[in-house]
């Protein structure tokens, strides 16, 4: 990996074990075992990504698109080093702050100030590292007085919120920012897209996944288009958003009402 | 492994403030809504105490030299040890939706629930301690030197038996309630409320295969009573610690990478 990668994927693929097909409990564990030849059957392989080459240099937005169950966020699990890669090679050079999605990690019986701790101590902060913080996440998130109560009295966007604050203080090299924007009111929406940008420009690489083609045009350097685990297209931001309207039906009628 | 051993205890480490955040979470959360609060922790031992006082005093009284202090020593090991492993079973379950957005030393979860038992451990040696008093044992009479070592062997056996609950669960949901049934088992077995001297002549090699008797009968040795012999019993501890730890660390290990696929 050359100074300026950041990430590089070579043929990565991941597998899963087909859900309702496995045993789970012990009783089905031991039919299974009796039944001897039917073991293997059991166990159905499903590849999520195959087949994957991908470098993504500091400083680059790289926009993640395609339906959903393309991969995409098995994609930025395999990245962030959630789950291992059944082939291939994952090198990843710096720390990476997940964008905590709706609620994950988050009590709800904590009030917001409790979970900020939380929240940021999953992602590696140290204590004096939070409280340092502190005045500027209650700031962004602007919650108010509502820092003091359980966060199961906020309502999605509330929480979207918090969690888009805890994020953008944790000073990453990668950002990683999976379908958060979509729970949040337009203002805010632009706040958070704006602390984007300021990411984009300081040289933070910024991986984004969103339905929104249009968001990721704006904000991305290049767009990787998944479809069915493979990689479908790839290429500069503009191009590969054109080529998703024309394949798709143009721009979604909510993507141009949101400008 | 050895290597990626170290590693993953540095990497724990290095989120010493998620650990302390899990504590505090557990704690906050399981008493946020009761009246009493954090009292519960002292409060459910000497109420416990109290049921086995009033039900088996009468019997066990001329045995036991001084019943309500064997009792209590009794419970409150128990409880550290039963607390840790039955919460243990859940605890990646409890943080799937942490355990899929970050990397992190996974080992950090099953740590916490023995963790925030060791606190609630802490406290509840304050009324222990008051009852060994009022009740007349004298708690320096014990092999105090060798408490430390007991309690970090007691520790080490716990998350030993934690970790190898929590991966099996994984992948075994059956294990929560298979365990259930276990732990009542174990807490008959493990002469909390009666004197072994009452079993059969000939069960002593069951019992002395029982971890948990060793552990409470040496935390009895060093905190009052001075008939035992803690000796015997720091070397089951030691040997059945080291085991514990050994598997639990090695079926945890051998699946982490695994576990995330199946939460």
């Amino acid at each position: 990996m050359s100074e300026k990668e950041v990430i590089k994927l070579d043929n990565v693929g991941v597998r899963y074990i087909l859900q309702k097909e496995r045993p789970r409990t012990l009783q089905e564990y031991f039919i299974s075992l009796f039944k001897g030849g039917n073991h293997r059957k059991t166990t159905e392989e499903f590849w999520a990504l195959r087949g994957i080459n991908l470098t993504v240099r500091r400083g680059e937005a790289l926009g993640i698109i395609g339906h959903n169950g393309a991969g995409k966020s098995t994609l930025l699990k395999v990245i962030s080093g959630v789950i291992p890669p059944a082939e291939g090679k994952v090198e990843v050079r710096g720390n990476i702050s997940p964008i905590i999605d709706i609620g994950a990690g988050f009590a709800p019986d904590l009030t917001g100030l409790e979970n900020i701790y939380l929240g940021a101590s999953v992602l590696g902060m140290s204590r004096r590292e939070i409280q340092k913080r502190i005045p500027k996440i209650l700031e962004f998130s602007e919650l108010g007085e509502f820092i003091n109560a359980p966060i199961r009295s906020y309502s999605t966007g509330m929480v979207a919120r918090l969690g888009f604050s805890i994020a953008v203080e944790v000073d990453p090299d990668i950002l990683i920012i999976d379908e958060v924007l979509a729970v949040g009111d337009q203002q805010f929406k632009r706040k958070c897209l704006k602390r984007i940008s300021e990411f984009k420009e300081r040289g933070v690489t910024i991986l984004f996944v969103s339905h929104n083609i249009t968001d990721v045009a704006r904000l991305c350097d290049n767009i990787l288009w998944l479809r069915q685990g493979r990689i479908h297209r790839y290429g500069e931001a503009r191009e590969v958003a054109q080529e998703f309207f024309r394949q798709t039906g143009g721009p979604s009628r909510s993507g141009q009402r949101e400008r | 492994m050895l290597t990626e051993t170290t590693k993953e205890i540095k990497d724990i480490l290095g989120y010493r403030e998620l650990l302390r955040n899990l504590v505090v979470r557990d704690i906050k959360v399981r008493y946020k809504r009761s009246i009493l609060g954090f009292l519960w922790v002292m409060l459910n031992p000497l109420l416990m105490m109290v049921v086995f006082y009033l039900v088996f005093s009468s019997l066990f009284q001329r045995t036991v030299h001084n019943y309500i202090a064997y009792v209590i020593t009794g419970i409150t090991v128990w409880h550290l040890y039963a607390q840790s492993t039955s919460r243990a079973t859940r605890a990646f379950f409890e943080s799937a939706n942490i355990l899929k957005k970050k990397a992190l030393p996974r080992s950090i979860f099953p740590l916490s629930m023995v963790v925030s038992a060791v606190v609630n451990f802490l406290f509840s040696l304050v009324p222990m301690y008051i009852i060994l008093i009022v009740s007349g044992a004298s708690p320096l009479k014990g092999a105090l030197q060798y408490l430390p070592i007991c309690i970090l062997l007691i520790l080490t056996f716990t998350y030993g038996v934690s970790l190898l609950l929590s991966t099996v669960t994984v992948f075994f949901h059956d294990t929560i309630y298979i365990y259930e049934v276990l732990l009542l088992a174990l807490m008959y077995l493990s002469a909390i409320f009666y004197p072994v001297q009452i079993l059969p002549e000939g069960s002593m090699v069951v019992v002395n295969l029982n971890p948990l008797y060793h552990y409470i009968n040496l935390f009895r040795a060093c905190v009052y009573d001075s008939t035992l012999n803690p000796e015997v019993h720091l070397f089951y501890s030691s040997v059945y610690a080291f085991a514990s730890i050994l598997v639990g660390w090695t079926v945890y290990f051998t699946n982490r990478q695994r576990i995330v696929f199946y939460l």
